[in-house]
């Protein structure tokens, strides 16, 4: 692009020289405030983060720059750029600026840096289950964290914007510093506004929730995404933080395709929660793929499937209050599905021990904080999704699963380096034995026991 | 982000004061006169809008392409950037955010060539679009940096269609309105306040138009500062009055002449 400006054809300038020079003298550029170089600790579809702080000092705080993948502005930055400016949550993520460079056209945006994401964190739970340790954290921290949640959807979707890729990697949580364990959703790459769509919703992008977190009716080819969408990946994910593993997890073979229709999919939803009756979900013949459905799959399959077995497997309690609200949240039929505003009201969240606002409730972190990627100069992008492909495709065995989730950061590929010892990470510490008894493991919490009443005093309540 | 204007960065940072408004603009108006000011824009926006129109845009997207405009000029002079530039990259930008989709660079560059020859001829003569793909690109960052990324823009179409509901449906009268907040985009109104109030405005000149007098109790019975209202009306009612006696076809060439112009970096 360089200084030539001046047409040749009309001879017309376009830019006024004094104009430029002094909107680049007065432009800041990412790579003179903040230092981050060596630092990425994620990599995926939308591009680079790097853990990064500022030169000058002014604050020692950490965050995040977020490189956008290619040059200039695709519209999923756009999007990114034009919701996050006008939302302020408490539990979303918040863009604190954007840089651009105009040099190598690249995109950098600038967040509050978040030590966790329920991606990595039920990663940690599932490897200390496979080793048969237990992982230390307060009681109601599932709770906190789906309430949380909820409180941010609620936010995204009374501002008539729906998140449409919501999954564990997209949730992020909090580490030490004044938001300690706060949940904020991220990866609004995907959000639309929903209340006036100029074109059919599925026009645009022909698949865009991960598949494991897909509704029921997106799988049949509803054409329009809706806030009940958001809410079945909302359950989809209170069911995994309560037993670790993905409920509708599947094996999958294409992550594009135009074809939102995915067999495989859908049996695994009836293989947990058994195959919709009639009664239950009256529009579900309008489907698209309704026809489809009713070819490829036998209701006598899925006789002795159900949401309450399945849990009960998991040792949630059928007549507990997690397993009624995950109940309502994955309902099959998206207008029986609750509102988060609804999920909110819950008895779930009355019930003891409440939601926190910090997540980890003044307790100990159990997880690692993000480690540093490096790049591998050598590998092709095209290559490193190829292998992220064949990651998905392993079949599922108890030792690979968390290798298999770990498409959602692509990071598996990337050598890795440890930069923090396990001083923060591990509740080892003698002085923090007192914790343990306010403690209990993350999964199977189901039993009330006596340490919720000690718990109540460490515990700031909502 | 339809929710909440009121936390909007629409309503935060580009509802524009009116005096600020003619300060920042003092540059061009010691050349242009406020009514030849007004012209230009005037003719811009009506490239975009047929740029819009040929690109098969809804209204909602040129609307948006042209508060973009609108807002680098507010905050610029017209020799920053070539406004004949601006205005497909303003389309451009606006049909990204808005979700019509990426418009191809390349059907961007044509429309742009075969809409200032075929429409615009008369301003421009025989001189073809000048502008490439990496122009509209480079131009387009400077315009996301100059709007401060504040991209969602709120209109009054939707306001006005709540508003028509509540009159009990009128088409007559929402064709008229609808118009009038088109028209609307030609003056500042849509920098100095907010959309529902430049709705209510449209519809009390559409009810003029019509002779509609039984509305008066639903106009009275609104909870809005009425001296606004009747500033954008005036507003409006202005550039009509401009319109009666105003031939672009004639005048457009000398006032692009006279308008402030980019100078090229100095000779070595």
């Amino acid at each position: 692009m360089g200084d030539n400006f001046q047409n040749k054809t009309m001879a017309a300038v376009m830019m006024d020289y004094d104009f430029k020079i002094k909107t680049q003298n007065e432009r800041s550029k990412v790579e003179d405030l903040f230092d981050y170089e060596g630092c990425k600790v994620g990599r995926g579809t939308y591009g680079h983060v790097y853990k990064a702080r500022r030169k000058d000092g002014s604050d020692t705080k950490d965050y995040a720059l977020k490189q956008i993948e290619g040059t200039g502005l695709s519209m999923s930055a756009c999007r990114e750029i034009a919701l996050l400016r006008e939302l302020k949550h408490p539990n979303v993520i918040n863009l604190i600026r954007v840089f651009l460079s105009h040099t190598d056209r690249k995109v950098w945006l600038l967040f509050d840096y978040a030590e966790h994401d329920l991606w990595h964190i039920i990663k940690f739970h599932r490897a200390a289950k496979a080793n048969k340790k237990s992982v230390m954290v307060p009681k109601g921290m599932v709770k906190s964290l789906l309430y949380q949640i909820l409180d941010g959807i609620h936010y995204l979707h009374s501002n008539w914007v729906l998140h449409r890729d919501l999954k564990p990697a997209n949730i992020l949580v909090m580490g030490e510093g004044p938001e300690r364990g706060r949940v904020k959703i991220a990866d609004m790459g995907f959000a639309r506004l929903f209340n006036a769509p100029l074109k059919p919703l599925a026009d645009l992008d022909p698949v865009v929730v991960t598949f494991w977190y897909r509704a029921p009716e997106l799988l049949l080819g509803a054409r329009h995404y809706t806030k009940a969408i958001d809410i079945w990946a909302i359950g989809c994910i209170f069911a995994e933080l309560l037993t670790s593993e993905p409920i509708f997890h599947c094996r999958q073979e294409d992550i594009k395709t135009s074809n939102p229709y995915h067999h495989d999919q859908l049996d695994r939803i009836f293989n947990v929660m058994g195959f919709p009756l009639e009664k239950d979900w009256e529009d579900i013949r309008k489907m698209p793929e309704h026809a489809t459905l009713v070819k490829d799959f036998k209701r006598s399959n899925y006789q002795n499937c159900s949401l309450s077995k399945y849990m009960d497997r998991h040792k949630i309690k059928p007549d507990s209050k997690a397993f009624s609200l995950l109940q309502r949240l994955l309902l099959m039929d998206p207008n029986k599905r609750i509102t988060s505003e609804q999920a909110m009201q819950d008895p779930y969240f009355a019930e003891d021990p409440l939601p926190t606002q910090d997540v980890f409730a003044g307790c100990t972190i159990p997880y690692p904080k993000r480690e540093f990627l490096t790049d591998d100069d050598q590998e092709d992008k095209s290559d490193s999704k190829a292998r992220q492909n064949q990651q998905q495709q392993q079949p599922n065995t108890q030792q690979n699963q968390v290798q298999q989730n770990s498409h959602d950061h692509g990071a598996n590929n990337a050598k890795r380096m440890r930069m923090t010892g396990p001083n923060q990470g591990n509740n080892t510490g003698g002085g923090q034995q007192e914790f343990h008894q306010q403690q209990q493991m993350m999964f199977g919490s189901q039993q009330q026991g006596g340490s919720s009443q000690q718990q109540g005093n460490y515990q700031q309540r909502f | 982000m339809a929710g909440n204007f009121w936390q909007s960065s629409h309503h935060q940072q580009w509802i524009l004061d009116k005096q600020e408004l003619r300060r920042d603009r003092q540059f061009d108006l010691n050349i242009l006169s406020e009514e030849e000011y007004q012209k230009v824009f005037n003719f811009f926006a009506s490239i975009i809008q047929v740029l819009g129109e040929q690109l098969k845009l809804r209204q909602q997207v040129i609307a948006t392409a042209t508060v973009y405009f609108k807002r680098f000029y507010a905050r610029n002079s017209l020799k920053c950037i070539d406004p004949l530039l601006l205005a497909p990259t303003c389309v451009f930008l606006a049909s990204k955010v808005e979700e019509f989709g990426v418009i191809s660079n390349s059907r961007l560059i044509t429309t742009c060539q075969t809409v200032i020859k075929n429409k615009f001829s008369y301003a421009y003569g025989q001189q073809e679009f000048p502008y490439r793909t990496n122009h509209i690109l480079e131009c387009e960052f400077y315009l996301l940096e100059n709007l401060d990324c504040c991209l969602i823009v709120y209109q009054p179409y939707r306001p006005l269609l709540l508003f028509v509901q509540d009159i009990g449906q009128d088409d007559q009268l929402l064709t008229y309105a609808w118009r009038i907040v088109n028209d609307s985009l030609r003056t500042d109104v849509s920098l100095l306040y907010p959309p529902y109030q430049i709705a209510i405005g449209a519809l009390q000149i559409a009810c003029v138009m019509l002779g509609k007098d039984n509305l008066k109790p639903w106009f009275a019975e609104l909870n809005v500062d009425m001296d606004k209202i009747q500033e954008i009306v005036r507003a409006i009612i202005n550039l009509y009055e401009m319109w009666k006696s105003y031939d672009e076809k004639k005048e457009i060439q000398g006032l692009l002449s006279k308008m402030p112009k980019p100078k090229p970096a100095p000779q070595r």
